[in-house]
């Protein structure tokens, strides 16, 4: 009989790889331009998505470089769908291949294009017409909360429109809605006793008062061609992975800002799978944070491509080459990084 | 019986005894992290976290805010309201505490 040798590539223990994209309330001023002056792969995709946003694109560019705050979903939208894919295609590069893809809310949107569902002009096109749509909507916002979604539900009633958007972890939820019924929410959990932290949103996301904002994008998400993920997508918003079916649904698309977003429930069925190396492919540490403190962690190791908090150029630079570090220490970096290629 | 008589000077164990004012350890931080967390949270605090970033921790923003309500609650100081955005580690953060005093 002749014995199965193992191939060389890849330890058999590697662990699997998940990508995370952060969406609205990860941005920051400034985010990521050390990695757009470093790196060519990222300077590429940014300037290719700007430039798909016409007049505007330029505009966004120029507040971006000049450090201006990018909160505003005219802002944060569009840029953090250029940050998250620019990293996810830095990462594709090197040859790094992720296993399954988990995008935050706006995240998701830059986590389909990674994944083939659509293709890059199209879901800029999209994109612009949702944020244009969004711009017009009532001012509102996000807050997070330290508790669970029933405890912060017991103290949204009255409160018009308010609702929690978002799960992030057992203990973390997003409460969302239009102001001022939002404050108000806001200052009763407070009183209430709970944790409260106002995220950086200019909009509600995630509230069905959006939902008739959303109705208006359908007829374009409709004339757009979707094609089934060719990398898993574990949703957020569908509670588990994105099947074939939905990810060819406009309506599936069009609906998100509306929708919610169960965050933590994917995290909880991504690591009953058993650890992963988890890497945040986009501004901070929000979500990474979250997976570090899960109960089920186990030997899931957690970083992120840029810092957890704004920190400049060397910042970003630094995390990159940290990120990098990890994946190749876990087995998942076959391109080798330019100063440890050997010199003949 | 079980009715509870009132307290003929109510209040002097705790309104007229000033705050605790003492100071807030690495210990005292390590138990209100491991406190706020949970039981049945993934945290590891345990070895020298002093300057381990709070994210790399498993600390964001939020239950970092959570953390430096308790330390106001809990040791009677002030905490500056951005602390929670700017201690990047156990260390700032005492060092935060200790400068508002």
């Amino acid at each position: 009989m002749t014995s199965v040798t193992p191939g060389p590539s890849g330890p058999p223990d590697r662990l699997p790889l998940a990508l995370l994209l952060p969406g609205q309330g990860a941005q920051h001023a400034a985010m990521a331009l050390g990695l757009v002056r470093t790196e060519p792969v990222v300077a590429d995709v940014v300037d290719e998505v700007l430039d798909l946003f016409g007049a505007e694109g330029a505009r966004i560019r120029r507040d971006w470089w000049a450090g201006a705050p990018v909160d505003d979903v005219t802002r944060a939208q569009p840029l953090l769908f250029a940050v998250d894919l620019a990293l996810g295609r830095l990462l594709a590069s090197r040859g790094v291949r992720p296993d399954v893809l988990v995008g935050h809310s706006a995240g998701e949107w830059a986590a389909a294009v990674l994944a083939g569902v659509v293709a890059l002009p199209d879901a800029v096109r999209l994109l612009a017409e949702r944020v244009e749509v969004l711009a017009g909507e009532p001012p509102g916002g996000m807050v997070a909360v330290a508790a669970d979604a029933l405890t912060v539900e017991a103290h949204l009633g009255g409160h018009e429109g308010v609702v929690v958007g978002a799960v992030n972890a057992r203990d973390q939820v997003l409460v969302t809605g239009p102001h001022p019924q939002l404050r108000r929410a806001a200052d009763a959990l407070a009183a209430a006793g709970l944790t409260v932290l106002a995220a950086r949103s200019t909009v509600g996301f995630h509230s069905p008062s959006l939902a008739a904002a959303c109705a208006r994008t359908l007829p374009s998400f409709a004339r757009t061609r979707f094609a089934p993920p060719t990398v898993e997508v574990l949703s957020p918003f569908v509670g588990g992975p994105l099947g074939a079916e939905q990810a060819c649904d406009p309506g599936f698309w069009a609906a998100q800002p509306a929708a919610p977003v169960l965050f933590g429930p994917v995290v909880d069925q991504l690591l009953a799978r058993g650890p992963h190396v988890v890497v945040e492919c986009g501004p901070g540490r929000s979500l990474g944070t979250l997976l570090r403190r899960h109960p089920a962690r186990g030997r899931t190791v957690v970083t992120g491509l840029l810092p957890a908090r704004p920190g400049g150029a060397a910042a970003d630079v630094e995390a990159l080459h940290r990120a990098l570090d990890v994946l190749a220490g876990t087995g998942h970096l076959p391109v080798p990084r330019p100063h440890l290629e050997a010199t003949p | 019986m079980t009715t509870v008589t009132p307290d003929p000077t109510p209040a002097t164990s705790t309104t007229l005894t000033p705050p605790r004012t003492q100071t807030l350890t690495l210990t005292d931080l390590t138990a209100l992290l491991r406190e706020c967390a949970g039981e049945e949270e993934g945290v590891d605090l345990d070895g020298d976290v002093l300057d381990v970033d709070f994210a790399d921790l498993g600390y964001d923003s939020l239950a970092l805010l959570q953390v430096i309500s308790r330390i106001k609650r809990d040791f009677g100081v002030s905490v500056p309201d951005d602390a929670a955005a700017t201690a990047d580690t156990p260390r700032a953060l005492l060092d935060l505490v200790a400068l508002d005093r």
